[in-house]
């Protein structure tokens, strides 16, 4: 299956694209992702995924199986495994840039994804909410590094880093050819009264760097109740994946 | 599946279950009914050094009348809770989606402060508490802190409970002689909900005084209808005459798509369900 995400980043296409092509720097956009080794077009990292009662540690790998630098085009096949055993996904993503009149950079990834899991019971389908959480996240560090002038928000600080989502969540037109993908991205007004409680009532933060991405966990889960959504969802990551290591 | 091996203890009191989980840290598990957290253990989703369990601490168990509110332990069982006087009398809501929640053997190990924590927002305990305007009292090392409902839940999974925090009692303001009826749509009878619909209502029967509306499954946390509670203060407790309040049931909302249904459906569930919870709230 074919997945479709896009996003814009605020940066000339060259940029963007020699950003992309530094693997650890980008790595560093998405909390509790660390590259292990990078040697060449081949990569391996960890991401640590925490959501509610899970919390599992995936290992991937990557290769970039193509690289044009003129079309501004790459090409990565990915494959991950939770540390346990108890689900892998493999995708070929593929990511494009492209100029565009505001004088930024469209980011267009197509994701053709296999994956293999246990199913679990859950109320529903996470998928959305947490790919639309992620990427969101991951949007709006990249923006930022790409920005160059603001400072990195600091992971702990929760609402600051709370905000950010928000705001790149709204931005974020992620399109999808799959079905459980029709879902309008939240819209900012919904956002805040979850994400953002008054200040005078926040509880002393306790979103520590490793514990914010809430997605990868719940995709081999519900892989087969809700493949459709775990579909989804698990290209989200992977892509994410991909794109950051 | 077989669990990974784990340590486990079973403090008989919130300090010593505080003080294990700060040495613990990242690594324990707070285990309170289980009904959740066992299936992920054994299905190796996660796999904490240390299990705490709470179930020995009896200081967590039971309810009791505090003046102006009613106040749930969160060891205390569904089953208990749905067949206790106080709630009963001063919370019919919570016993009456409590009655709907799960199956029998769930409610008899599964607890409710447990299925709160656990914030599913499928899980059907959420709306009735966030309806009625509870608070949360979690206890850290610190001592304790007091949370409303609207603060309490976070995001899907996510409570403000921190990790060094177990969450203790939640208090509930009492609506004595309020009507209720939690109005939960399912494909299976102790599924989660596709959508849910808590209603308390006032009235004398024939018009609405005050009404209190919370949705599941609507978003990503529990949701409290405001608008349909606004539009239901002073309506006539008909068909006709609550109807434009419920059409506001989608407000803020943003709900799911799955194999379940989409979120366009579930927009029109959340109307309809809407509708016949706050009439059969109002004894219509």
């Amino acid at each position: 299956m074919d997945l479709t995400h896009r996003f814009t980043v605020p940066v000339g296409v060259d940029e963007t694209w020699a950003h992309f092509n530094d693997i650890a720097s980008v790595a560093e956009c998405f909390p509790g992702a660390q590259v292990t080794s990078a040697d060449g077009d081949s990569f391996a990292g960890s991401v640590k995924v925490k959501l509610g009662p899970i919390a599992l540690v995936y290992n991937g790998t990557g290769t970039f199986v193509e690289k044009d630098e003129n079309l501004h085009r790459f090409v990565v096949d990915a494959k991950g495994k939770d540390k346990r055993g108890n689900g892998t996904a493999g995708a070929k993503v593929t990511l494009t840039m492209a100029s565009n009149a505001a004088a930024g950079t469209d980011v267009e990834v197509v994701t053709d994804l296999a994956i293999t899991g246990k199913p679990a019971q859950f109320g529903r389908g996470v998928m959305q909410d947490v790919s639309d959480k992620l990427l969101g996240q991951f949007v709006a560090c990249l923006e930022e590094r790409l920005g160059g002038e603001a400072p990195a928000v600091p992971p702990a600080d929760t609402e600051e880093a709370v905000t950010s989502e928000a705001a790149a969540v709204a931005e974020l037109d992620a399109t999808s050819e799959a079905p459980a993908a029709e879902v309008p991205p939240p819209a900012p007004a919904a956002a805040p009264p979850a994400a953002a409680p008054p200040p005078a009532a926040a509880p002393p933060p306790r979103k520590n760097d490793d514990a914010l991405d809430l997605g990868a966990a719940v995709l081999p889960i519900l892989a087969k109740t809700y493949w459709k959504q775990a579909v989804v969802a698990l290209v989200v990551i992977v892509v994410l994946l991909v794109i950051l290591f | 599946m077989i669990p990974t091996r784990f340590d486990y203890v079973a403090p008989t009191s919130v300090e010593d279950a505080l003080s294990a989980l700060a040495e613990a840290g990242d690594d324990a598990k707070i285990m309170a009914g289980g009904q959740s957290l066992l299936p992920v253990l054994r299905m190796r989703l996660n796999a904490p050094e240390l299990v705490i369990d709470l179930g020995k601490i009896e200081s967590l168990r039971g309810v009791r009348d505090d003046g102006d509110a009613i106040v749930i332990g969160a060891m205390t069982t569904h089953h208990e809770v749905l067949h206790d006087p106080l709630v009963n009398e001063h919370a019919l809501l919570v016993a009456r989606a409590v009655h709907d929640l799960a199956d029998a053997q769930i409610r008899h190990r599964g607890t409710f402060g447990g299925a709160l924590a656990h914030a599913d927002p499928a899980g059907d305990l959420g709306a009735p508490v966030a309806a009625l305007g509870a608070d949360f009292v979690i206890a850290g090392s610190g001592g304790t802190r007091t949370v409303s409902a609207d603060d309490f839940f976070v995001d899907i999974f996510e409570t403000a409970i921190g990790e060094d925090e177990i969450l203790t009692e939640v208090r509930i303001p009492k609506h004595t002689g309020w009507g209720a009826h939690y109005e939960k749509f399912v494909r299976i009878a102790h599924q989660w909900s596709i959508v849910g619909v808590a209603a308390a209502v006032k009235s004398d029967g024939s018009t609405i005084s005050d009404a209190r509306i919370g949705l599941t499954n609507m978003g990503s946390t529990p949701i409290r209808a405001r608008g349909v509670e606004a539009g239901l203060a002073g309506a006539e407790a008909t068909e006709s005459g609550v109807q434009a309040a419920c059409d506001r049931a989608t407000e803020g909302t943003n709900p799911p798509s799955d194999l379940n249904g989409n979120a366009d459906y579930r927009r029109h569930l959340a109307g309809v369900l809407t509708r016949r919870a706050v009439l059969k709230a109002a004894h219509v």
